[in-house]
């Protein structure tokens, strides 16, 4: 005890310095709003910024791949213009997919991929009207996630590879859906749930995005069957499905706005609350 | 003594009406770039006796700063600081100590110790105190060209206008 008095009569002024400061920060963040939001916010300033500079040095210094990729999407594009051309008697005028979807490029900024947990930024945010909850591929073939968060000018997209995907697909020329799914911890090959076994299926067919999320349209390549087993007691196939995009080396990405993504949701949630 | 606490008590009270009723009012833009606050009111605890205790100028500098909040709308940022400068006034003034030590009666004032020790004294003190002020204010050294040029800008004029009150309220205490 004695000590304890010793303590203060020599640190005295000290401790009170400390406390006082800490009563001051206390009010501080508290209740001014806009240092907590700072508080909170200050090192994903940092973060972004930084990710930022390090995207732009990467992106220069791998400037022929980059290219490359936008030729072949370039190409993929005249591909389906000159394929429109033709079959232009095949789509109706008003609510079809071009005039529904609407894309958005964006430059992704930063990425991980040997996580459990993956997860993409991409530098364009609210600003460019990039919303939650919209879907982003990195061209006609390969879905790359979902957007998860956004902010001013970036926004946080939930990547395929996460254990907590689950798109919508079906199989080119079948009949059925599943939901995709990421199991392994190969960032080239996802799972394919609860296609039923009565359906017929083969190696080497394409997977494509079934349509009935308001996220991403049908019809999006997603990648091969690479193989599939039928497991005893269970009513449907565990279906391997080996992606068409590396997920790896994305330096690009669309985000999909549906125009009537919000009507879509707003009329199934009216259902559901009933 | 006693009159020394009198004055004291006088100085602090004018110097917060004024910090509130006037100086408050004042703030110029430079441009949209930096913005010059008069703040004046450290003179406040820089000014008591020098062989005022510590805790005595920390629990001042925390009422005199949560008052000065409460006009202010921001709560803490003004007392934080004041109360840093509190704390370090006394290391400031020991490290400006003249050869024969200072006399139990000592007051930092202009007339007392002469202006070359309070021109050093009060511009580092209120250097400090206007760096940190707007830091704790920006709360993020993202914002350092900012936090710079306010506090450069705003410690040269409240500075001029401590040495003028100065030269015109000779006291003695």
């Amino acid at each position: 005890m004695y000590n304890v008095v010793q303590l203060f009569v020599k640190y005295g002024a000290h401790i009170m310095f400390v406390v006082l400061e800490i009563i001051c920060f206390y009010l501080i963040i508290n209740y001014n709003l806009v240092q907590k939001e700072i508080f909170l916010n200050s090192s994903n300033v940092y973060a972004a910024k930084i990710a930022e500079q390090q995207s732009k040095i990467a992106q220069f210094s791998n400037l022929r791949l980059q290219n490359d990729s936008l030729m072949h999407e370039n190409a993929t594009l005249i591909e389906n213009l000159i394929a429109i051309e033709y079959s232009s008697d095949n789509i109706p005028d008003a609510d079809s997919f071009y005039t529904q979807y609407s894309l958005i490029p964006a430059s992704i900024c930063n990425n991980t991929v040997h996580l459990r947990n993956n997860h993409y930024t991409l530098c364009k945010g609210s600003r460019e009207g990039i919303k939650k909850d919209m879907g982003v591929i990195s061209s006609h073939q390969g879905i790359i996630g979902i957007v998860r968060n956004v902010s001013e000018n970036f926004s946080h997209v939930m990547s395929l590879l996460n254990s907590q995907t689950k798109i919508s697909c079906s199989i080119k020329n079948r009949k059925g859906h599943g939901s995709l799914v990421w199991k392994t911890m190969d960032p080239m090959r996802m799972t394919l749930e609860s296609i039923a076994k009565h359906e017929k299926i083969a190696l080497g067919d394409t997977v494509i995005t079934s349509g009935y999320s308001t996220m991403f349209p049908r019809g999006i390549l997603v990648g091969k069957i690479e193989k599939y087993a039928s497991i005893p007691g269970s009513n449907n196939y565990d279906i391997t499905v080996k992606l068409f995009n590396d997920l790896t080396n994305i330096r690009y990405a669309y985000v999909i706005q549906n125009r009537f993504g919000d009507e879509q949701a707003r009329l199934e949630k009216e259902v559901a609350d009933e | 003594m006693n009159s020394a606490i009198q004055t004291n008590i006088i100085r602090i009270i004018l110097i917060f009406l004024a910090q509130v009723l006037i100086f408050k009012q004042i703030t110029f833009s430079l441009g949209g770039l930096a913005y010059i606050h008069f703040l004046i009111y450290p003179i406040a605890i820089l000014l008591m006796p020098v062989k005022t205790s510590r805790p005595v100028l920390l629990v001042l500098a925390f009422i005199f700063g949560i008052a000065l909040d409460m006009f202010y709308d921001s709560p803490g940022i003004h007392a934080a600081a004041l109360v840093f400068t509190a704390y370090i006034r006394n290391i400031i003034i020991a490290f400006l100590e003249p050869f024969d030590g200072y006399n139990i009666d000592d007051v930092p004032t202009l007339k007392r110790m002469g202006t070359g020790w309070f021109v050093s004294y009060i511009s580092v003190a209120l250097l400090i105190h206007i760096f940190i002020y707007f830091s704790i204010e920006a709360f993020s050294f993202v914002f350092f060209f900012e936090i710079f040029l306010n506090t450069i800008f705003s410690f040269i004029v409240t500075f001029i206008f401590v040495l003028v009150l100065q030269f015109i309220f000779r006291t003695k205490y």
